[in-house]
């Protein structure tokens, strides 16, 4: 296993925030419920790869980012339709819409499948990112686990608010991990939630690296070096320069 | 909309066309000018400019902080794709609640809006 370590990072890193990126590292190697430890290592090495991918690039700036022909730029032995999500949701998922996710449901992806990869993405992308903006080169990814994907999917899960199918807080049961706990249980946590794990663990990430959910309206006390206003102001700016309306 | 709360609770209305323009104005959040000018340099690419950049917000803030800085832009990255990619809506009650707000900063008119429910910038 490769861990992270920032003993020697220019600026100290919060004990906790560490600690949930070394539990991300390690969450990442192990099979999840559509794709295997070696799978999810893939997805992750595609999602860096994808930075750089010229057609994507390309694509980001053309008027329709569909209509520009030519093909992805990739590195990993993934079926096609999980490398077109990777590129696409790397490179300009304000523009994806429900006709192209149901495109990679005919073209063979399953829709836990998909849930996870994005799961993946957005974990990769957390830790990364976090690097990148801190001068940090990459953590090394780590070594994947043995294993098969469990295939399970949760019996409450229903087609309803998303694209994708959730799992409403009302409908977790028994056989579901408790995946909104320390979460309100709003729409945002809904929408990995066909994939527990990627709840539980991309939110684990988030509550270190933004605030837990308990503390984002307790305005009488700030939980970080910045200030409740800094901190919802550098997460407006990000969202809107992504076009992201969320 | 939780910028907007902060603001209220402190009794210091804060100026959120500050988000999505170099708006002139009331600047009640302090280091508004190198916070925003890390989170564009980051969203940039431009890795001499963020270098720069950091260096600003560090000399202004100090390293914690930065650090904080960090991880906010870096997850709120991870965070738009989940919303985009999956096509989960804003809930109806936040929809109503920034009605006014949306239109004020454009935030209708960016492509997701048009392929979700509208939303604001807000994810709570």
């Amino acid at each position: 296993m490769t861990a992270i370590d920032y003993a020697t990072a220019p600026f100290p890193v919060r004990d906790d925030l560490a600690a949930a990126h070394a539990r991300a590292w390690e969450r990442l190697a192990r099979p999840g419920r559509w794709w295997s430890g070696e799978e999810r290592i893939a997805i992750a090495r595609e999602v860096r790869h994808a930075a750089g991918c010229r057609y994507c690039r390309q694509a980001a700036q053309a008027l329709s980012p569909f209509a520009l022909e030519g093909r992805h730029d990739t590195v990993s032995p993934l079926p096609a339709p999980a490398l077109e999500a990777i590129h696409r949701l790397r490179h300009h998922a304000s523009r994806l819409h429900e006709g192209w996710y149901r495109g990679l449901l005919a073209d063979g992806l399953s829709e836990g499948g998909y849930v996870e990869l994005i799961g993946v993405l957005a974990t990769v992308l957390a830790v990364d990112e976090f690097h990148r903006a801190l001068g940090l080169p990459p953590a090394a990814l780590p070594q994947p686990r043995p294993g098969q994907p469990s295939r399970l999917r949760p019996r409450g899960a229903r087609q309803d608010i998303a694209w994708v199918p959730t799992l409403a807080p009302e409908d977790v049961g028994e056989d579901d991990p408790d995946l909104y706990a320390g979460l309100g249980g709003v729409n945002i946590h809904r929408a990995l939630s066909l994939v527990p794990e990627e709840v539980m663990g991309f939110f684990d990430i988030d509550t270190a690296q933004y605030l837990p959910d308990a503390a984002l309206r307790d305005f009488g006390r700030e939980y970080r070096s910045l200030s409740h206003a800094q901190i919802e102001l550098l997460a407006a700016r990000v969202s809107a320069l992504n076009q992201c309306v969320y | 909309m939780l910028l907007r709360a902060s603001g209220e609770h402190d009794g210091k209305p804060h100026n959120l066309q500050r988000i999505v323009e170099d708006a002139a104005g009331s600047n009640t959040v302090p280091q508004t000018a190198p916070l925003l000018a890390y989170a564009d340099a980051f969203v940039s690419g431009d890795a001499a400019l963020l270098a720069a950049r950091r260096e600003e917000l560090h000399a202004a803030v100090g390293a914690a902080a930065l650090v904080d800085a960090a991880g906010i832009v870096a997850i709120f990255t991870a965070v738009v794709r989940i919303a985009d990619g999956t096509g989960i809506p804003l809930e109806d009650f936040k929809i109503e609640a920034s009605v006014e707000l949306r239109a004020e900063l454009g935030i209708d008119s960016y492509g997701a809006a048009a392929s979700s429910s509208p939303e604001s910038p807000e994810r709570r």
